[in-house]
């Protein structure tokens, strides 16, 4: 998104426009959405955390001073929720539960196959230290860079990429047999 | 020692942020260990890139939008309740200053006449005025209502 209309959407929004509003979370939803529900695993859950998100978004315009872009100051918002988020027991899943198999299988995954170890792969992400999981779902959704992430994150780019590569240390250690 | 030095690498080369430069490379391809870690990382790196993205509920925006308008409708009562408790407050205020000070200096027994001529002024007012109070009673009712209307088109117009 431009500077300019980035700025423009802001000062609509500022000056109470509901449409405006309207379009910053039609432009934000797919990305804070994608972001909350891949590190907290839980669908309902994950919708009220982006509201979350969204309703803080609303509350900080008058005081979002454009300093950042709107982006990284929404993925800062994203962390902060997810991190306050970590404070509630998360269920402890082995990466063989019975539970986390039930889900429908989409094309894709057809595409791809090894729907178990796909599913592996999820149950490892949730047993990640929550820091790991938002660096993990971040960086691999399209348009986020290491440089957005250290920024919403206020962490060094080096500590980003750190933080990343150990988390997937740990992936491939929990995955080892698996991945061979 | 090489081993963890390559092994602590692999993440890295992996996703193509690392080269890895002669002695790592050479190790990579000499120790079955690191070349396996080196496999499981890249095949940790494909299913990362092609993890499905969850998407949004159809209904995300019209519920979040509600949900904001109810969190400003809340914050805009809890700042008139404030506003209408600190104004009344102050009236108060204002009002036991004045006795104070009548009081003090001596004011209220003449006030007290004045309260009594006041009183019968009143009385003789509510004379004139009674038979016309149901009239009154209905134009207050109807601007109450013009208020109450425009209170709530204009709550229903902003969010």
């Amino acid at each position: 998104m431009e500077a300019g209309n980035e700025r423009e959407l802001v000062e609509r929004c500022r000056r109470g426009d509901e449409g405006a509003f309207q379009e910053l979370v039609d432009r934000y939803k797919d990305l804070v959405f994608a972001l909350i529900a891949r590190t907290v695993q839980d669908r309902s859950r994950a919708e009220d955390l982006a509201q979350d998100v969204f309703l803080r978004v609303h509350r900080g315009l008058p005081y979002f001073r454009g300093e950042a872009r709107l982006s990284t100051w929404i993925y800062r918002i994203v962390a902060n929720v997810c991190v306050h988020d970590q404070g509630r027991p998360a269920p402890a899943l082995s990466l063989d539960d019975e539970r986390m198999r039930t889900r429908t299988p989409s094309a894709s995954d057809r595409q791809f196959g090894d729907l178990e170890l796909r599913d592996r792969l999820e149950k490892a992400i949730a047993r990640l230290p929550s820091n790991y999981r938002l660096v993990v779902a971040a960086h691999y959704l399209e348009g986020v860079q290491y440089e957005d992430l250290a920024e919403a994150l206020a962490l060094p780019l080096g500590t980003v990429k750190t933080q990343l590569h150990r988390a997937k240390q740990q992936l491939r250690r929990m995955l080892e047999t698996d991945l061979k | 020692m090489f081993c963890d030095e390559a092994l602590d690498a692999v993440e890295a080369i992996a996703a193509g942020d690392l080269t890895p430069d002669g002695r790592v490379a050479e190790h990579l391809t000499t120790c079955p260990n690191c070349a396996a870690a080196l496999v499981s990382a890249r095949a940790l790196e494909r299913m990362l890139r092609v993890r499905s993205i969850p998407k949004p509920p159809a209904q995300f925006t019209t519920r979040t939008l509600a949900r904001v308008r109810r969190a400003r409708w809340r914050s805009e009562q809890f700042l008139d309740v404030g506003f209408n408790v600190a104004i009344a407050a102050v009236v108060l205020i204002v009002i036991a200053g004045i006795w104070m000070l009548l009081n003090r200096s001596g004011l209220v027994a003449v006030s007290n006449d004045v309260v009594d001529l006041f009183g019968s002024s009143l009385v003789a007012f509510a004379r004139r005025v009674g038979p016309s109070l149901p009239l009154y009673a209905a134009a207050t009712a109807l601007l109450a209502t013009a208020l109450g209307i425009w209170w709530w088109a204009e709550r229903d117009a902003t969010y």
